[in-house]
C-alpha cells in the first residue's frame, strides 16, 4: 500500500509543481496520472522515490515513511521501486548489458561495482530480463544503438533487475510512436498482471490511459483534479482537467 | 505614431554620448600607445636593421645538415713580371686532369688576370693563393665585372667543375721577375648529407621535451580527474547533510589523522621495512591479504550483526578499519619490494625499469604515514557522521541547538587554529584566517537574522526551503557580519603586524596544563570557537550543510588560484627546489595541468546528461556507483580529447620552460640565443615548430574522433 498525505514541492525558484496532493494505491494497482505539461506529473513520481525531495507532507509504503528515510533506508527503498522514464535515460555508450546490470546496483556492494564486477546470477538475471522483454539478442551492443522502443525496453529490463515490488513510469510513451508505445504500455501491463507489480504510470494520451488504467488521477496545476474510475471521464471532466480549448487526440 | 520617431534632444544626447566614448576610447588608446614605447626610431635605426637582417639570415639558415669535406690542392707556375714578348693566353695543366686557362698567362703585381679552371672537384669553394717561399701565403682578391676590388678570395665552382674568375695578383716586395708557385685551393663536399651536431643535439632535447610534456600530463591526470569530480557543480549542489553530523564528522578528522599517523604510519613503515627483504615482505603481505579475506568471510558471518543497522555500521566500521590496515601494510610493503627491485636492476635496459620503481618504492615510503594520516581521518571522520546521523536526527530543539553550539565551538576553534597555523607560514597567507573569520560571521549575521525575525515551523521547511525574497537583505546583513568578524580577527591577531611590516605572528606561548600553546593559535582559537559555537547554536544540528557546495567553492577557487600562475613562474620555484633539469619543468608543468585539466574535465561533468544519473539513483546506487555508472561512462571520451589537447599544450609548454631551467628543448635555445649561435638557434625553433604542429594536427584528429 502506497500512501501518500499533504505531499507539497515547492521549488527553489518558487514555482509550485504540487500542492497538499493525497492519495492512496493499493497494491497491485495500475494507476495512470494524466495532465498538462507542467501539470507536477514528474515532480510526484520523482518525490516518491525521492529523486526530488518533497517540501512538505509524507509518503508512506509499506509501513515505511520515505519523507524521512535516512540515506541509507532511501537506498534499500529505492532498490524496490522500478523507474523507467520518457527519454529513457540510459547510459548511452554503455552496453545494452552493462545498463540492465546497473539496476542491480542497489544489491552490489560498492566495491565490486567499482571495478565493474557482478555476480554470475546477476548477469544470468540480466539475460533473463532481457529475453523477457524480447531483446535478448542485442545484450552486447551499444545502448544507443537501439531504437526508441527497444531502448525503453531496456529501460524496463534495468527497472526489472531490481525485482520491484512497485513501478515508477514517467511518460513512458511519450517519445515513442504510436505503435511501439502500445507494445511498450503491454509489456508494463504484463508486470502488472504477472508479476502483481504496483504501477504508478504518468501519461499525455486519455486513451492509452483509458486503455490500461485500473484508476486514472488527473493533476491540474498541481492539485489533484480527478480521482477515479477512468470511464468516468467525460468531456466535462476532460474539458475541466485540459482546458476549454483541448481537443481529444485518439492514439489507437 | 510618435514614439516610433524619439525626441530629437535623446538623438542629440545620444550622439554626444557616442562622440565622447570615441575620443575617451582614442586618449586611452593613446595612453597605451605611449605606455608600450611604440616607436617608429629604433625601427629604422641602421645599425638595428642590420642586425635584425643577420639574424634573422641565420635563422631562416639553420644548421641542420652537414656532410664531409674534402680538401685539394693544385699546384701551377706563375711567372710576375712578364717579359715584351708575353703570350696572351696560356693553358697549364694541373694533376687529376684538371686545367686552368689563364689571361694573360704572366702579369705584374697589381695586374688583373683572368682565370678559368676545367676538371675542378663540382660544387666546391676555391681560393688561388701565391706561396712564397718564406712560407707565407697571398690571396689573390677577386675583382668584380666593373673592375672593383671586392676584398674577398673565395670564390665558387659550378656543377661541372668549371669557374671563371678575375683576380688581382698579390703585390710584394720581391716578387717581380720570377717564377712563383700559385695553388688553387679547393673545399669540396663529398659523401652523403647527414644531420650536423646541432640537429642531433637539439633531437635528443626535443624527445626530452616531447616526455616532459607526457610526464607532466600523465602525472596530472588522476589528480585532475578527483579534482573535476569535486569541482561539478551538477555533482556537488545535491549533497547537502544536516550540520550536526558535518560537525561530528569534522571534529573526529584530526583525531582519525593522528591515530592513522601514530598506529597504521608505523605498520606502513614496517611494511616498508619488510618489503625491502621481498621475500618476508610478499610473504607477509600474502598472509595480510589471506587474514583479511578471512577476516571478512568471518565478520561478514556473524549473524546478529547483519540483523541490526546498528550491527551492520558496526560490522561495516570493522571492515573498513581491516581493509585499511591491510591496505597500509601491504601497500608499505609493496614499496619496499619495489625499493628492493630498484636496487637490483641496474644494467642496461632494466636500469630504466630500475630507476622507475625504485624512485616509485621511495615515494611510497616517504607518504606512507602521511596516507596513513589520510586514511584514519577519513574513516574515522565518515564513521562518526554516519553514526551520528542517525542519533542526531531526531534531536529536537532546544537540545539540538545547544549541541550545536557544543559542536560548533570545537569545530571552529579546530577550524581558525589549523588556518592560523597555516597563516603563520607566509605573510599573505594571514589573511587567510581573517577571511575563513568572515565567513563564520557572515553566516552568525544571517542566522541571527532568521532566527529573530523568522518562524522556522519544522525541519524539513528549513532544509528544504530557502527564504526567497529577502535575498538582498541576506547579502547585506552576511556582509556587514563578515566585514565585522573580519575586522575583529584582523585586530586581534594583529594582522597589519603580519602585512604591512611583513613580520611573523608573535611566538609568545600561553602556558595551558603544562601545555604550551602558541598565543597566536589560541586567539584564532578562540575566535573561532566563539564564532562557530554562536552559528552552530543558532542553527542547530539539524540544518542542512550544503557540504557539497563547500567543497565545490574550496576546490575551485584552488584551481582557480593554481591556473592563474603561470608555469614559468612555478618553474622558477621549482628548479630553485630540485635544481636546472627536466624535473624542475616537470614538477611546473604538473602543477599547471593539473589546475588546467581538473577546470576542463569539470565543465565536461557538468555538461553530461542528468537523465542516466538520475536512472541509476533510482535503483539505489550509492554515490559512488552512482558515479562509476551514471557519470563515469559519458565523460571517459572528451576527458581523452583533452588529454591528448593537454599534452599537446604541454609540450608547447615545455619548449619555454627551459628558459627558466626547467629541462627540455628551451634550455638549449636559450643558451643559443644568449651566445648569439642564430643557426644552430634556428634549428630548435624549426623542431619546435614541426613537432608542436604533428602534435597540434594528432591530437585535432583524435579530439574530432571522440567529441
Amino acid at each position: 500500500m502506497l500512501k501518500i498525505e499533504h505531499l507539497t514541492k515547492v521549488y527553489d525558484n518558487g514555482v509550485v509543481a504540487l500542492k497538499d496532493v493525497s492519495f492512496e494505491v493499493p497494491d497491485g494497482q495500475f494507476l495512470v496520472i494524466i495532465g498538462l505539461s507542467g501539470s507536477g506529473k514528474s515532480t510526484l513520481l520523482r518525490c516518491i522515490n525521492r529523486l526530488i525531495e518533497p517540501t512538505e507532507g509524507h509518503i508512506y509504503w509499506d509501513g515505511n515513511d520515505i519523507t524521512e528515510a535516512t540515506d541509507e533506508e532511501l537506498r534499500q527503498i529505492r532498490r524496490r521501486i522500478g523507474m523507467i522514464f520518457q527519454h529513457f535515460n540510459l547510459v548511452k555508450r554503455s552496453s545494452v548489458l552493462t545498463n540492465v546490470l546497473s539496476g542491480r546496483l542497489g544489491y552490489t556492494s560498492p566495491l565490486w561495482s567499482f571495478v565493474n564486477h557482478f555476480s554470475r546470477e546477476d548477469h544470468q538475471k540480466a539475460l533473463e530480463k532481457l529475453a523477457r522483454v524480447g531483446i535478448a539478442d542485442k545484450a552486447s551492443i551499444r545502448a544507443d544503438q537501439l531504437s526508441g522502443g527497444q531502448q525503453q525496453r531496456v529501460g524496463i529490463a534495468r527497472a526489472l533487475m531490481q525485482e520491484p515490488e512497485l513501478m515508477l513510469a514517467d511518460e513512458p510513451v511519450a517519445s515513442l510512436d504510436p505503435a511501439t508505445s502500445h507494445s511498450v504500455m503491454k509489456y508494463l501491463e504484463r508486470l502488472n498482471h504477472e508479476d502483481g507489480i504496483t504501477i504508478l504510470c504518468s501519461l499525455h494520451f486519455l486513451s492509452l490511459a483509458r486503455a490500461y488504467g485500473d484508476r486514472i488521477i488527473a493533476l491540474k496545476d498541481g492539485r489533484i483534479e480527478f480521482d477515479g474510475d477512468p470511464d468516468e471521464i467525460d468531456d466535462q471532466r476532460f474539458r475541466d482537467i485540459y482546458g476549454e480549448d483541448a481537443v481529444r487526440v485518439e492514439i489507437s | 505614431m510618435d514614439h516610433s520617431k524619439p525626441p530629437s534632444s535623446r538623438t542629440a544626447l545620444r550622439t554626444l554620448l557616442i562622440v565622447l566614448a570615441v575620443v575617451v576610447g582614442v586618449v586611452v588608446y593613446a595612453y597605451g600607445w605611449t605606455t608600450t614605447d611604440i616607436s617608429l626610431d629604433e625601427v629604422q635605426d641602421p645599425t638595428r636593421t642590420g642586425n635584425v637582417q643577420r639574424a634573422l639570415r641565420e635563422l631562416f639558415n639553420p644548421d641542420l645538415f652537414t656532410r664531409d669535406r674534402e680538401a685539394k690542392s693544385f699546384f701551377m707556375a706563375f711567372f710576375i713580371g712578364c717579359p715584351e714578348e708575353e703570350q696572351q693566353r696560356g693553358h697549364v695543366d694541373l694533376e687529376g686532369g684538371a686545367y686552368v686557362i689563364v689571361t694573360p698567362v704572366c702579369a705584374d703585381p697589381d695586374d688583373v688576370i683572368t682565370v678559368e679552371g676545367y676538371n675542378f672537384p663540382e660544387n666546391a669553394i676555391a681560393g688561388i693563393r701565391l706561396n712564397r717561399d718564406t712560407g707565407q701565403a697571398q690571396p689573390f682578391q677577386i675583382i668584380d665585372a666593373s673592375g672593383k676590388n671586392t676584398q674577398e678570395s673565395i670564390f665558387d665552382v659550378d656543377n661541372t667543375g668549371y669557374f671563371k674568375v678575375q683576380v688581382k695578383v698579390p703585390r710584394a716586395r720581391g716578387l717581380s721577375g720570377e717564377t712563383h708557385q700559385v695553388e688553387f685551393q679547393t673545399v669540396s663536399p663529398s659523401g652523403l648529407p647527414r644531420f650536423s651536431e646541432t640537429a642531433r643535439t637539439v633531437g635528443d632535447k626535443m624527445i626530452e621535451t616531447i616526455f616532459l610534456a607526457l610526464m607532466a600530463t600523465t602525472l596530472a591526470v588522476p589528480i585532475s580527474v578527483v579534482l573535476s569530480f569535486l569541482s561539478a557543480r551538477n555533482l556537488m549542489r545535491e549533497i547537502g547533510v544536516p550540520l550536526g553530523t558535518v560537525l561530528v564528522g569534522f571534529m573526529l578528522l584530526p583525531v582519525g589523522a593522528v591515530l592513522g599517523w601514530i598506529l597504521l604510519g608505523r605498520l606502513g613503515s614496517l611494511g616498508v621495512d619488510w618489503g625491502e627483504k621481498p621475500l618476508q615482505g610478499i610473504l607477509a603481505s600474502a598472509v595480510a591479504l589471506a587474514a583479511l579475506i578471512a577476516a571478512l568471510r568471518f565478520i561478514n558471518g556473524i549473524a546478529p550483526l547483519a540483523e541490526s543497522v546498528w550491527g551492520r555500521r558496526v560490522r561495516g566500521l570493522i571492515l573498513n578499519i581491516l581493509m585499511l590496515t591491510a591496505g597500509v601494510f601491504v601497500l608499505g610493503a609493496l614499496g619496499g619490494v619495489f625499493i628492493w627491485l630498484g636496487k637490483q636492476l641496474d644494467s642496461g635496459l632494466a636500469e630504466y625499469l630500475g630507476n622507475f620503481v625504485g624512485t616509485l618504492g621511495k615515494l611510497v615510503d616517504l607518504t606512507i604515514r602521511g596516507i596513513a594520516a589520510l586514511g584514519g581521518a577519513a574513516l574515522l571522520g565518515s564513521a562518526g557522521a554516519n553514526w551520528s546521523a542517525d542519533l542526531l536526527r531526531h534531536v529536537r530543539e532546544p537540545l539540538s541547538n545547544i549541541l550545536g553550539a557544543i559542536f560548533g565551538l570545537i569545530s571552529g576553534a579546530l577550524l581558525m587554529a589549523a588556518t592560523a597555523y597555516v597563516g603563520g607560514q607566509a605573510v599573505l597567507l594571514s589573511l587567510l584566517n581573517a577571511l575563513v573569520a568572515a565567513l563564520l560571521g557572515g553566516e552568525v549575521a544571517v542566522l541571527a537574522y532568521q532566527r529573530l525575525f523568522q518562524t522556522q515551523n519544522g525541519k524539513r521547511q528549513a532544509r528544504h526551503e530557502d527564504t526567497r525574497g529577502d535575498d538582498a537583505s541576506r547579502t547585506l546583513l552576511f556582509f556587514i557580519g563578515a566585514v565585522v568578524a573580519f575586522l575583529v580577527t584582523a585586530q586581534v591577531l594583529d594582522l597589519l603586524r603580519a602585512i604591512v611590516d611583513g613580520r611573523p605572528p608573535s611566538e609568545r606561548e600561553w602556558d595551558i596544563l603544562g601545555l604550551g600553546v602558541r598565543i597566536y593559535l589560541g586567539e584564532a582559537a578562540i575566535i573561532g570557537g566563539v564564532l562557530g559555537a554562536v552559528a552552530g547554536g543558532l542553527a542547530g544540528t539539524n540544518m542542512s550543510f550544503p557540504l557539497g557546495m563547500t567543497v565545490y567553492n574550496a576546490s575551485r577557487t584552488i584551481l582557480n588560484a593554481l591556473r592563474s600562475i603561470e608555469p614559468l613562474i612555478m618553474g622558477i620555484v621549482f628548479v630553485i627546489w630540485v635544481g636546472v633539469g627536466p624535473f624542475a619543468g616537470v614538477l611546473a608543468l604538473t602543477l599547471h595541468s593539473i589546475a588546467s585539466l581538473g577546470k576542463l574535465y569539470s565543465e565536461q561533468v557538468e555538461s553530461i546528461e542528468s537523465g542516466p544519473i538520475e536512472a541509476v539513483q533510482a535503483t539505489g546506487a550509492n554515490r559512488l556507483q552512482t558515479i562509476v555508472y551514471g557519470v563515469v561512462p559519458q565523460i571517459i571520451p572528451p576527458y581523452i580529447a583533452f588529454t591528448m589537447y593537454r599534452w599537446d599544450i604541454n609540450v608547447r609548454m615545455s619548449t619555454i620552460i627551459g628558459f627558466v631551467g626547467g629541462g627540455g628543448i628551451g634550455f638549449l635555445l636559450q643558451q643559443q640565443i644568449n651566445l648569439l649561435r642564430y643557426q644552430q638557434a634556428g634549428v630548435a625553433v624549426l623542431a619546435i615548430a614541426v613537432v608542436v604542429s604533428v602534435l597540434d594536427y594528432a591530437s585535432a584528429a583524435i579530439r574530432e574522433r571522440y567529441v
